[in-house]
């Protein structure tokens, strides 16, 4: 079966002010459909890094990305976008919630994006439907400074899920938010897995970590699976 | 065509949530681009209405745009020619001028010379005034000049051998215009206009009219009174009933002398016989001027240059309110630079979220610019509510459209010109700063 996502030697340096910095030193990594992977690493390690060049947000300067079997490691920004709204959907540590608007229209805003039209109607039962998915429909009406961290995440989960994604990258999700409501929020997020998914956790925490299918290590720009000494 | 429509609409969704949020300012937006939209507005609005104006009374004098202007020499032979190409014809009229005096015979007029009866003073008796090195004195006017003073009327008398209306508009103040369809009366009927009415409320004077050449005075009747926009006293009456007391040579014989004929744009085949007839009967061809009336382009000529000064100072002002729009734009952006990159990572193409912010500053521009119109319309009611009776041309005046429009355009450029610069800069907020943050 073709692999959802597939990373050879991929390499990244980044060019600031000072001298260049390598950040991926060729990354190799296959996520299949409904699999889950978590990634460990230490601060600047280049856990991020390697989540924006999979979420199509920069793109790598060596190796290859094949998603569903397509290279698109030089893919335009134009169809980048696209490729980002149909099959990726993206969950960060700080929630991005706009305050202006209610959960239900923050979910929306992951249809009104520019890729296809979603006559109104429709486009509510698919925001109602994310947000069920994720146990807070009744809280649609709600504006975000409303509702507790664990809820916020969890609007921004579903606006990750509302377009269906094929795969669903997290960025230290439950970085702002306590053990148990952490715990709900993964569960949240594994249970996309269950519908066929995949997902790439970027996590601190092992515990976390333990509940993804494979555990990752980055060290030094180079992905390798978690040792027993890691702690997983 | 689907993906484009999905985009406007994602934008203009997006950007009323935008204005929505940030009310405030929105608001402070539209204060600052207020003064310069109701700038346009206002030139726009002045120069419709002097353009109406200058329209208006080049129709009363002139004739309607298009109308065909023929000047015929005052000869003996000329203007048999001419009434009688244009016998029965209506879709072209001759105009003939004599003076004319209503009231006591051997008596000098109130108004000699025909004056207006509100200058008949400052005009100091009304024929010409000649100064050379002995010091200024008085042309001698007709004889009844010489006569003593009485009740009579001195006025323009226009005979006409068709409803001039149709060429120039005038409006009927009260009775009944002429009418041409029956037959010529020996009593002739007049309709004057409203200078004359003046006279004619302020002084009365025995119904019989001396005209200039006429082999005796008629009893005229009047029927009615105009406004035709001139400001000396005049009376319309149908040539065939002039000829009655009038011999053909004497018809024309008034100030400026000769014939006058309005033709319709589609007369060309009367102009054509007419001019042939009079070649043929010995007319010179430079005697027979004929022009087009084009008022409508002599006032755009005469106000452009008015209109292109006061819009540019509008322009001006329009600039300061662009800056303002352009100000709070940039610093909005700056403001939700977490809001659009999240939004490119849900997907959002750089040039929607550029369509997004050009969605917010054009709506705000359409709201000054439905406000600033609104005003204006308002503001023009009340004028003409106030002043209508005093100014004529603001009477019953209604807001022009070309204000309207010009209003919509300004908010638009003003819309576009002060979301540009943001928009580009939204487009340009990288995508990894939700990584970052």
């Amino acid at each position: 079966m073709t692999p959802l996502i597939q990373l050879d030697a991929v390499t990244k340096t980044l060019k600031g002010q000072g001298r260049p910095r390598d950040i991926l030193c060729g990354v190799d990594l296959t996520v299949r459909a409904g699999e889950s992977v978590a990634v460990l690493g230490r601060s600047g390690s280049g856990k991020s890094t390697l989540l924006s060049l999979i979420g199509l947000f920069d793109r790598p300067d060596g190796g290859r990305y094949l998603l569903n079997g397509r290279d698109i490691t030089r893919l335009p920004e134009r169809r980048a976008a696209a490729l980002r709204s149909a099959e990726f959907g993206f969950v960060f540590q700080r929630f991005f919630l706009l305050k202006q608007l209610t959960a239900a229209q923050n979910v929306a805003m992951a249809l009104v994006n520019g890729q296809g039209w979603l006559p109104r109607r429709k486009r509510r039962v698919k925001v109602l439907a994310a947000l069920d998915q994720v146990g807070i429909a009744h809280l649609a009406k709600q504006k975000p400074p409303k509702l507790s961290g664990g809820e916020q995440q969890r609007v921004a989960i579903a606006r990750a899920l509302v377009r269906e994604p094929r795969v669903l990258l997290a960025d230290e999700p439950t970085g702002a938010l306590d053990t148990e409501t952490g715990n709900l929020v993964i569960g949240a997020l594994y249970a996309a897995t269950e519908r066929g998914c995949g997902l790439i956790l970027v996590t601190h925490d092992r515990d976390h970590a333990g509940r993804m299918g494979r555990v990752l290590q980055l060290t030094d720009g180079v992905l390798t699976p978690a040792t027993a000494r890691a702690g997983v | 065509m689907i993906r484009l429509s999905g985009r406007l609409r994602s934008s203009l969704i997006i950007g009323v949530q935008g204005i929505r949020a940030r009310k405030l300012r929105t608001l402070l937006s539209m204060v600052s681009l207020f003064l310069g939209v109701q700038a346009v507005v206002v030139v726009q609005t002045g120069a419709s209405l002097a353009e109406r104006s200058l329209l208006s009374e080049s129709e009363l004098h002139q004739g309607k745009d298009g109308t065909l202007l023929m000047y015929l020499p005052s000869r003996a032979d000329t203007i048999p020619v001419a009434l009688d190409t244009l016998r029965g014809r209506s879709d072209a009229v001759a105009v003939t001028s004599t003076r004319a005096v209503i009231g006591e015979p051997g008596v000098s007029p109130v108004n000699p010379g025909g004056n207006p009866f509100d200058g008949t003073d400052r005009y100091g008796g009304g024929y010409g005034v000649i100064c050379d090195n002995s010091g200024c004195r008085s042309i001698n006017g007709p004889a009844d000049s010489q006569a003593p003073p009485g009740a009579a009327i001195e006025l323009q008398l226009i005979g006409l051998t068709g409803d001039v209306r149709q060429f120039r508009p005038y409006r009927l103040e009260s009775g009944r215009w002429l009418d041409f369809s029956s037959a010529p009366s020996l009593s002739p009927q007049i309709v004057i206009n409203k200078q004359a009415a003046k006279g004619f409320a302020r002084h009365r004077v025995p119904a019989e009219m001396r005209i200039d050449g006429a082999t005796a005075d008629p009893t005229p009747r009047i029927i009615g009174v105009v406004d035709d926009g001139g400001y000396q006293p005049a009376a319309y009456v149908r040539t065939e009933e002039l000829l009655n007391w009038l011999p053909q040579a004497a018809l024309g014989s008034g100030d400026g002398g000769g014939l006058q004929l309005l033709l319709s744009p589609s007369a060309t085949a009367v102009e054509q016989t007419l001019r042939a007839r009079l070649l043929a009967g010995g007319a010179r061809a430079e005697e027979i001027h004929a022009e087009p009336v084009n008022a409508r382009e002599r006032a755009a000529r005469e106000l452009a240059i008015m209109r292109w000064v006061f819009l540019g100072m509008a322009s001006l002002v329009l600039l300061i309110g662009v800056a303002g729009i352009l100000n709070v734009g940039l610093a909005t952006v700056g403001e939700r630079i977490e809001e659009f990159a999240l939004r490119r990572a849900v997907g959002t193409p750089r040039s929607l979220l550029a369509g997004i912010v050009l969605a917010e500053t054009l709506l705000t521009g359409l709201f000054t610019a439905a406000a600033a119109i609104g005003f204006g319309a308002a503001g023009l009611k009340v004028l003409s509510a106030v002043l209508g009776d005093r100014e004529t041309f603001l009477a019953n005046v209604e807001f022009p459209w070309q204000a309207g429009v010009a209003g919509v355009i300004a908010g638009l450029v003003a819309g576009i010109l002060g979301g540009f610069v943001p928009a580009v800069r939204a487009a340009r907020i990288p995508i990894a700063t939700v990584m970052r943050a």
